[in-house]
C-alpha cells in the first residue's frame, strides 16, 4: 500500500486545487439571476402542486415546434418563447399582422392575421390588398394571472365612458364575446359579453382563449380547443396535406400547464427608488399619467392562492382610450375602434432594454425606441398629458422618464 | 467514373513508385485513431477480430445557477474487423449510447484495394467530413465531450451508406497526400424540420435510403509532412430536400453544402489540433427568417503530456494536461444564437488505451434575442478501448 500512496501524491494536489477551486467559486460556476431581474419567476408563495405545474408549463412554453412536431402548415414562429424573450416582450422582427375589413375578420382571406410563414408544401399567407391593417407587437406575459384576478368591478370602476367627470380621460371596457370552447369555469369564459383585459385592444377576456390562439394563430399548433390547423385560404391546393402530424399537436395536459404557466408568472420589481425617481414619480401623478396608468389594483380570490387578494402594481386601467390619429390603427378589434387601446402595464420596463438586444421597442407597434418618444406619440385623450409633459423642464422630464424605466 | 477521374487514378498508381522511391509511410495508418488503427487489431489472432470501447460519464451540469447531475453509461461500442484477403478488408462498428436508448450500425465497410493509391470503399461509411468524423473514439480524445462544431455543425458522428474511392500518395521521404471522395445518400429533410432549434444539419442524417435519388459528394484531402502533422481539407454538397419523387418534381432543388478545415501538429511539446467549418443550407423562401442558413464554428486544442513514470507501478502510465477553446455560431445571419466555451481537461491513463478525464467546461451561450446564459460543467469521464 505504502508504493501506492508515496506513488500518486505528485498529481493529488493539482487534482484537489481544481476540485476546491471549482467548486468555491461562483464565477467559474456560474450564479442564478435574482428572480425580481427576470421575467420568468414564479409568483411567492406558490404549493408544491403548483410549482410541478409551472415547471410543466415553462417546459412546454418553451418547447419549439419543428414541422416534424406540427408546425404550419402556415405559422408566423415556432414556439412562445420565440415571440417573448424571456417571456417578456418582443421586438419588430415578432410583430404579427392583423387584418381585417371594416369589422369583417376576413376569415375568407386569411384574416385576422397574417401567417406569412409556411413549412414545405405549404403556402404562405399574403396581406390582401386594400385591407385594414394592425401590427402588433407581442406583449409580455407575466402578470396576466394578476391582471385575470383583478375583480371586474375594480377595473369598471375607473370606467368613464362618457368623460362624466370632465377630465378629458374617458376610459371604456371592451366587452367582448369569448370563444364558444372557453369554459364558463375560466375568467373571461361563458356565454354573453365578458369584459376584456388582454391583448392591445384588449380584446380577449380569457388567459386560456389568448394562450389557445396563440398556439393556433401563431404556430399552427392544434389543441383539444381548436383541434384543426388553419389553412390558407388565398392557396389553390390544401395546405393541411404539407402537416401530417396527427391531431391535436400538443395534448391537453401541456396546454392547461402553459396556460397555468402564464398564470403564474410574476412581474419582475421595480427598480430602485432613488431621490430622481421618487421625483419623478410625484410629476407622474401631477400631470396626469395615473389617470390611465392607474398604479395598482387587489386581486380577489383565484383557485392559486398566490394570486389571490394581493397588491398588483402594474400602472395600466385596461381600459381603451383614444390615443389620437398618430396611433390609430384605423382598424376595430371587438368594440375597441381604429383610434382605441388598451392603457399597457408599464411593469416591467427596466429590463426590456437586457431582454431585447437594447432596444425598447414601445408602443403596440414598436415604433418608439424610448420612453419619452413614447410618451410624445400619445394624443387623443392623453393630448392635454403630453402637453404637460413637454411643458416640463428637461430636468423634470428626465426624472419622469427615469421613474416610468425603473419599473 | 468520368474520364478525368480514371485519368487521376491511373497517373497515381504509375507515379507512386517514382515519389515512394524511399518510401517510409507504407506502415502509417490512413488516419491516425481511424478504422484500421485500433488497439484490438494490433491483438489479431485469427481472421476476424472483435474488440471496441465502453465510455462512462458522471456529469454536473450548471446553467444560470440551476444544477444538473447524472451518472451517464454513454457508449459501449463494438468493434470487429477482418483482412478476408491481401486486396479485401472489412470492419464494422455497432454502437450502444445512452445505455441502450440509441443502437446504431455506425460503420460498416468493405475496402477493395487495388493499389496503396486507389482502393474502393462501399457500405456504411464515415464521412470524411473533418479529422475528428474520422477518429473520434472516446479513449482516443482527451476531453469529455467532443466539440460542438463537430457534433451540432458537422454531424460527428457522421455516417451514410455510400460508394467511392480513397488512396494514399507518399510524397517526399515522410509525407503523404490522402483522399477520400465518396458518393452517399446525404442529408435529408430532417435538417430543416426536425429541430426545434432551426436549422441543425446533424438532424438530417441517417438517411439510411436516399430521399431524392441524387447522391450527395464528401470528400477529404490531407497532406502530412510526417507523422503527427496533417493539414486535411474536406467538403461535402448535395441535396437534403424530397424535391423529386416517382419522377416527379416536387419542389426546388435545396442543397447542404459543408466546408471544413482540420489540422494536427506539435510543437514545443505541445500537440495542437483542431478543426473549423461552415454550414450552408438552401432554406425554402417560406422559412427564411425563421431558419439559419448559414452557420460556422471552430475548435482549437491543445494538449501537452507529462508525468510519464510518476506512478511506478503502472509503468505506461502518465497524465495530461489540455485546453479547448471553442465557438460556434448557428445563425450567422442574426446576432445571437450562439455558443462560446473553454474546457479545461486533467487526464490520467493509465496505458495508451485507457483515460480517466476530468473536465471542467465554462461557457456561454446565446438564444435568438442574443439573452445570454452562463453555463459550466464538471466532468468526470472514463473510457477503455479493449
Amino acid at each position: 500500500m505504502s508504493n501506492y500512496s508515496t506513488a500518486i501524491k505528485k498529481p493529488l494536489p493539482l487534482l484537489a486545487l481544481l476540485v476546491v477551486g471549482a467548486a468555491a467559486c461562483d464565477t467559474l460556476l456560474t450564479s442564478a439571476p435574482e428572480d425580481a431581474d427576470v421575467f420568468d419567476a414564479p409568483v411567492p408563495g406558490l404549493t408544491d402542486a403548483e410549482m410541478v405545474v409551472f415547471l410543466l408549463g415553462d417546459e412546454g412554453f418553451e418547447e419549439a415546434f419543428s414541422p416534424a412536431t406540427g408546425v404550419g402548415p402556415i405559422f408566423n414562429d415556432v414556439a412562445c418563447g420565440a415571440c417573448h424573450s424571456g417571456d417578456g416582450r418582443g421586438r419588430i422582427e415578432n410583430a404579427l399582422t392583423r387584418f381585417s375589413r371594416g369589422s369583417d375578420p376576413a376569415l375568407d382571406e386569411g384574416g385576422p392575421q397574417l401567417q406569412d410563414r409556411a413549412i414545405a408544401g405549404a403556402v404562405p399567407e399574403v396581406l390582401p390588398v386594400g385591407v385594414d391593417v394592425s401590427v402588433r407587437l407581442p406583449p409580455p406575459v407575466f402578470g396576466v394571472g394578476l391582471i385575470e384576478a383583478i375583480p371586474a368591478a375594480a377595473i369598471l370602476a375607473n370606467a368613464d365612458p362618457a368623460d362624466a367627470d370632465g377630465d378629458g380621460i374617458s376610459g371604456r371596457p371592451n366587452w367582448v364575446t369569448p370563444a364558444a370552447w372557453v369554459p364558463h369555469t375560466e375568467v373571461g369564459g361563458g356565454s354573453g359579453p365578458q369584459l376584456g383585459r388582454f391583448s392591445r385592444k384588449a380584446q380577449v377576456s380569457s388567459v386560456l382563449q389568448q394562450s389557445v390562439e396563440a398556439y393556433s394563430q401563431d404556430m399552427g399548433i392544434t389543441t383539444d380547443f381548436l383541434p384543426v390547423d388553419n389553412v390558407n385560404p388565398q392557396s389553390g391546393a390544401s395546405t393541411l396535406a404539407s402537416d401530417l402530424v396527427p391531431d391535436p399537436e400538443v395534448p391537453l395536459a401541456t396546454v392547461r400547464a402553459v396556460v397555468d404557466y402564464v398564470r403564474m408568472l410574476a412581474p419582475p420589481a421595480p427598480g430602485e427608488d432613488t431621490p430622481s425617481r421618487l421625483f419623478g414619480s410625484t410629476l407622474f401623478d401631477q400631470i396626469g399619467c395615473q389617470n390611465c396608468h392607474v398604479r395598482e389594483f387587489t386581486t380577489g380570490d383565484s383557485r392559486i392562492s398566490a394570486l389571490a387578494n394581493t397588491r398588483v402594481v402594474l400602472y395600466s386601467d385596461l381600459l381603451l382610450h383614444d390615443m389620437g390619429d398618430e396611433l390609430a390603427d384605423n382598424r376595430p378589434d371587438g368594440m375597441a375602434d381604429g383610434r382605441e387601446w388598451r392603457t399597457t402595464p408599464l411593469w416591467g420596463l427596466r429590463l426590456v432594454r437586457e431582454f431585447l438586444n437594447g432596444d425598447m421597442f414601445l408602443m403596440h407597434d414598436g415604433r418608439a425606441s424610448t420612453v419619452e418618444e413614447a410618451i410624445l406619440l400619445h394624443g387623443g385623450e392623453a393630448t392635454g398629458v403630453r402637453l404637460a409633459f413637454e411643458a416640463l423642464s428637461a430636468e423634470d422630464r428626465a426624472a419622469l422618464v427615469d421613474f416610468v424605466e425603473s419599473r | 467514373m468520368k474520364p478525368v477521374a480514371v485519368t487521376l487514378c491511373l497517373f497515381a498508381m504509375v507515379a507512386t513508385p517514382l515519389w515512394g522511391q524511399e518510401d517510409t509511410t507504407e506502415t502509417r495508418a490512413f488516419v491516425r485513431g481511424g478504422v484500421y488503427d485500433k488497439p484490438y487489431l494490433t491483438q489479431l489472432l485469427g481472421r476476424a477480430a472483435l474488440g471496441g470501447y465502453a465510455e462512462f460519464h458522471s456529469r454536473w451540469e450548471r446553467e444560470d445557477g440551476i444544477n444538473e447531475f447524472s451518472f451517464v453509461a454513454k457508449r459501449f461500442n463494438l468493434f470487429t474487423a477482418a483482412r478476408v484477403s491481401d486486396f479485401v478488408r472489412f470492419a464494422a462498428e455497432l454502437e450502444f449510447e445512452d445505455g441502450a436508448e440509441e443502437i446504431l450500425l455506425e460503420f460498416a465497410s468493405i475496402d477493395l484495394t487495388i493499389h496503396r493509391a486507389f482502393a474502393v470503399r462501399a457500405g456504411m461509411l464515415l464521412s470524411p467530413l473533418g479529422r475528428f468524423n474520422l477518429a473520434h473514439d472516446s479513449p482516443l480524445n482527451e476531453f469529455t465531450d467532443r466539440p460542438v462544431t463537430s457534433t451540432d455543425i458537422f454531424g460527428v458522428a457522421l455516417s451514410e451508406p455510400g460508394l467511392g474511392a480513397l488512396g494514399s500518395i507518399p510524397v517526399g521521404g515522410s509525407g503523404r497526400v490522402t483522399y477520400e471522395a465518396y458518393l452517399v445518400n446525404g442529408f435529408n429533410d430532417g435538417v430543416i424540420n426536425n429541430s426545434p432549434d432551426g436549422t441543425r444539419i446533424p438532424e438530417g442524417r441517417r438517411n439510411f435510403e436516399d430521399n431524392n435519388s441524387a447522391p450527395s459528394f464528401v470528400g477529404r484531402v490531407t497532406y502530412s509532412p510526417n507523422l503527427g502533422f496533417e493539414l486535411g481539407l474536406s467538403g461535402y454538397t448535395g441535396p437534403y430536400n424530397q424535391f423529386q419523387s416517382e419522377g416527379a418534381r416536387l419542389d426546388e432543388r435545396r442543397n447542404v453544402n459543408l466546408w471544413v478545415l482540420d489540422f494536427e501538429g506539435s510543437l514545443l511539446g505541445f500537440e495542437f489540433s483542431g478543426e473549423g467549418g461552415f454550414g450552408n443550407v438552401d432554406i425554402p423562401p417560406t422559412l427564411i427568417g425563421t431558419l439559419a442558413s448559414d452557420q460556422a464554428g471552430f475548435y482549437l486544442d491543445i494538449l501537452r503530456d507529462f508525468g510519464h513514470g510518476w506512478i511506478s507501478t503502472m509503468a505506461q502510465s502518465h497524465f495530461s494536461v489540455g485546453a479547448r477553446l471553442e465557438s460556434v455560431d448557428f445563425n450567422r445571419d442574426i446576432e445571437g444564437d450562439d455558443t462560446r466555451q473553454i474546457s479545461l481537461g486533467f487526464n490520467f491513463r493509465p496505458n495508451a488505451e485507457s483515460v480517466y478525464k476530468f473536465n471542467y467546461v465554462r461557457g456561454r451561450t446565446t438564444d435568438s434575442f442574443n439573452n445570454a446564459a452562463q453555463f459550466s460543467k464538471l466532468l468526470f469521464s472514463v473510457a477503455t478501448y479493449f
